[in-house]
């Protein structure tokens, strides 16, 4: 009896341990390797054999960004039966999205072989990328802006393809603005930061105790610094950081836009507002609770969808200008990579061009609002059907305002930051709008002294 | 068992063999998987490697400097400019009196001291403050747990119907993986009505459904207490009815039969005997709640950072793996040296 005893208990607890061996070693799990080894993990065959060669293409998972991709990946494997294509999907935050970038890179693994990657990496990834124009990218390059093409070019190397260009607008709700006798979109931040005190005191006497003016993005994050890039061009006419590398966050015009807006934290913004992020503010805007809504275009489509409070009592407009800037919208937007470490990057190089491509890039624009990066899509029919807004802004688009940082790399996330760590002290009332900006000025000095 | 007076017999040095050779395989493991990471970081806080810096940076030895910039700390004093019409003293701004070469201090905080006003200065203010909210954290959720923790297992310890279903029931909380329970928490904590307290608060009256917990730099920390509280008493309550349960009823009975009431019989009786339960309990929960990092990073990203969170931000988002091979280094150190000050205090037997 006892032996039996024995034998089961030893039986299950192989079992066990066979069991958790298997897990450990699923596909798709960013395996930190001694950079010594090199062994391959996962399940990637060499490429020309008969069997399936696996790519991994790291997406986004924000809004309807996954259906969208898995979507796409099944059209390619359609046309393409030997490859199958698979999906990892990356965490909602720009910042925890580049830590897993990193963890593959820093592996060197063959597990990664195409990534989404934003606007602002090209300059620090591009040692872990391949050049795509040695893939043929020439072909395709002239079709996209050229702004974006630049940026993604790293001393010479194509590094990563356009896949859609993202700006900052402003949501707003016709409805309430014809309700309250206002004619038009505000112009400006005076305008809207009135509209949105009347707006708000409105709905709060009907009953609405949950209604807000403005909301948009104020947690201590990237995207913090994108909104605060937006009121600080508008208002001043400059960048934080120029392109020679000049620190300008102290002037006149950029303490007093930051002052406004942290007025706005607790009167017609949520105390809240100072930890939301894009989804966060959407929530409130899509329960039909704010009048103004700053974000990227993404929120159209949703908005409009069946689950939305505001589905046709909205409509979009450039954001609203300051005093000796013009409306300005931090040019945002993402990118296909193909990592260096790939062992197929001539298939993964095509994953790119098609996901990329015409076509693809036009089923985007309907079905989710992304804004192409090929020029000649914002004179199709059928995605001006889909998005009128995509006509009226192109303007806005081509005039997007970059984040410095081409200028900083590869210290653009220090001196992000440093920006963003400063403005969310003011918003919270921590401190004062012109000493945190002098100590983020000095803080971002600093780090720029320490670049070749 | 040793023979003629010699030293050990053939056998025993024949099984000591045996022994070493079974448990090679066990230390080579070890070795990999914890010694060679250990010692990895522990070389690389010496260096200024980058994470992910492909074949474009080299590694130099940097010897301490890495230390020095998490732990280098200035104290200057602010002097009185000018006074107010209100009688206010307005004092030199920090940013004039900090030193900025040949490295940058930034403020960490300012304090008043026999009427004076100084500021204390960091080479890494947020390493600092990590650091304190850690400690802060720590010391206040430990407390709390056991105190909670001691209340449950004496309840739990009784007989009554249910009890068994009621150990298994009070286990939850610690079952749920710490990142899913600080989702949940993240969604109860919402500021807008949408989140459950805040729905609960306005409701009683208090703070009008937009009470914004998670921005507001007091309620930060406890909340982050509280969730800690709710997860890991349970873990407490669990180590601590293990100890309880060993001590016999006899004594109590005993206690009894002599006149002793309740709480003498828990002040004498109990608690002694919980000690050695009580001392292990202990150090597991403050070693893990210095290493707090999913609570820290899901609910407050990087408002408030930890010490761990801290070393992560370093690594991913400024790529520095030496300064944070540095800190990891330190919190290591300090872990460690709880470690041994519990072991002296509480007498555990090694």
């Amino acid at each position: 009896m006892l032996a039996h005893k024995k034998l089961w208990s030893i039986l299950s607890l192989m079992i066990i341990l066979s069991l958790a061996l298997v897990a450990c070693g699923g596909p798709g799990t960013p395996t930190a390797e001694e950079p010594a080894a090199g062994e391959e993990t996962g399940g990637e065959e060499p490429a020309g054999e008969e069997d399936q060669v696996v790519i991994t293409v790291a997406a986004g998972a924000v809004g309807k960004e996954l259906e969208i991709a898995k979507a796409e990946a099944e059209r390619y494997m359609e046309e393409h039966p030997n490859v199958k294509v698979e999906l990892l999907e990356t965490p909602d935050y720009v910042q925890d999205r580049l830590g897993v970038l990193l963890q593959y890179f820093e592996a060197e693994s063959p597990d990664l072989d195409v990534a989404q990657v934003d606007v602002i990496w090209p300059g620090d990834l591009a040692q872990h990328l391949v050049d795509l124009n040695e893939y043929g990218a020439e072909e395709y390059t002239d079709k996209h802006f050229e702004a974006i093409v630049e940026n993604n070019t790293v001393d010479g190397r194509l590094v990563a393809m356009p896949w859609f260009i993202d700006a900052g607008m402003l949501y707003y709700r016709t409805d309430l603005l014809e309700k309250y006798g206002y004619s038009g979109p505000p112009r400006t931040w005076e305008e809207l930061t009135e509209m949105a005190e009347t707006i708000q005191a409105g709905e709060r006497e009907e009953g609405n105790q949950d209604f807000w003016g403005f909301v948009w993005q104020g947690d201590e994050y990237e995207g913090l610094t994108c909104d605060a890039l937006e009121w600080q061009f508008s208002n001043s006419g400059h960048n934080f950081v120029s392109m020679d590398r000049e620190v300008m966050v102290t002037d006149p015009d950029t303490i007093e836009i930051f002052e406004l807006a942290a007025s706005w934290v607790g009167s017609i913004s949520p105390p809240g507002v100072t930890g939301m992020g894009e989804e966060g503010a959407r929530e409130v805007w899509q329960a039909g609770n704010a009048a103004f809504h700053r974000n990227w275009p993404y929120v159209y489509s949703l908005s409009q969808g069946e689950d939305s409070e505001v589905a046709g009592k909205f409509d979009v407009s450039p954001l609203p200008a300051g005093r000796n800037g013009r409306s300005a919208a931090t040019l945002g937007g993402w990118q296909l990579a193909v990592s260096k470490y790939s062992d197929n990057p001539e298939i993964a190089a095509d994953v790119a061009f098609f996901l990329t491509g015409e076509e693809e890039q036009k089923i985007r624009a309907i079905e989710m609002g992304n804004n192409p990066t090929i020029k000649s899509l914002y004179e199709d029919e059928e995605v001006l059907e889909a998005s009128p807004f995509m006509g009226k802004l192109y303007d806005v688009f081509v005039n997007a305002v970059p984040r410095p940082s081409t200028q900083t790399a590869p210290k653009y996330n220090e001196v992000s930051t440093a920006y963003f760590t400063a403005i969310h002290s003011i918003l919270t009332g921590e401190k004062d709008a012109l000493t945190a900006m002098e100590e983020c000025e000095v803080e971002m000095e600093n780090i720029i002294s320490t670049l070749e | 068992m040793s023979n003629n007076g010699g030293g050990p017999s053939e056998l025993a040095k024949q099984e000591a063999r045996l022994a070493r050779l079974l448990l090679l395989p066990s230390i080579i493991i070890l070795l990999v998987v914890a010694v060679y990471p250990l010692g990895d970081t522990f070389f690389a806080s010496f260096t200024n490697r980058q994470f992910a810096g492909g074949e474009t940076t080299d590694q130099t030895f940097v010897g301490l400097s890495n230390y020095r910039q998490l732990l280098g700390m200035t104290i200057k004093e602010l002097k009185p400019v000018r006074v107010t019409l209100e009688n206010e003293i307005v004092y030199e701004r920090a940013i004039d009196v900090l030193p900025r070469e040949p490295h940058l201090y930034r403020q960490v905080t300012q304090f008043t001291l026999f009427g004076r006003r100084f500021v204390l200065g960091a080479r890494e203010p947020d390493f600092i403050l990590a650091v304190k909210d850690t400690m802060i954290y720590t010391v206040a959720s430990v407390i709390l747990e056991t105190i909670l923790g001691l209340g449950i297992a004496m309840v739990v310890n009784s007989k009554f119907r249910g009890r068994g279903l009621m150990r298994a029931a009070m286990l939850v909380p610690w079952a749920i993986p710490t990142v899913v329970s600080a989702r949940l928490w993240g969604w109860m904590l919402r500021p807008t009505r949408v989140g459950l307290f805040n729905t609960l608060f306005s409701a009683i009256g208090i703070g009008g459904g937009n009470i914004s917990f998670l921005t507001n730099k007091s309620l930060q920390l406890p909340v982050l207490i509280a969730v800690d509280v709710w997860k890991t008493t349970p873990f407490m309550a669990l180590m601590l009815l293990a100890g309880l349960q060993m001590i016999s009823q006899d004594l109590y009975e005993a206690a009894d039969v002599d006149g002793a009431g309740k709480v003498r019989q828990f002040l004498s009786i109990t608690l002694p005997l919980l000690r050695p339960s009580l001392a292990v309990a202990l150090v597991f929960r403050t070693l893990d709640a210095l290493r707090a990092f999913d609570v820290f990073n899901v609910l407050l990203s990087r408002q408030r950072l930890s010490m761990a969170s801290f070393t992560y931000e370093q690594l991913i988002q400024f790529q520095t793996a030496g300064l944070s091979s540095a800190s990891g280094v330190l919190i290591f150190l300090l872990i460690f040296a709880f470690a041994v000050l519990y072991v002296q205090l509480l007498g555990v037997e090694t």
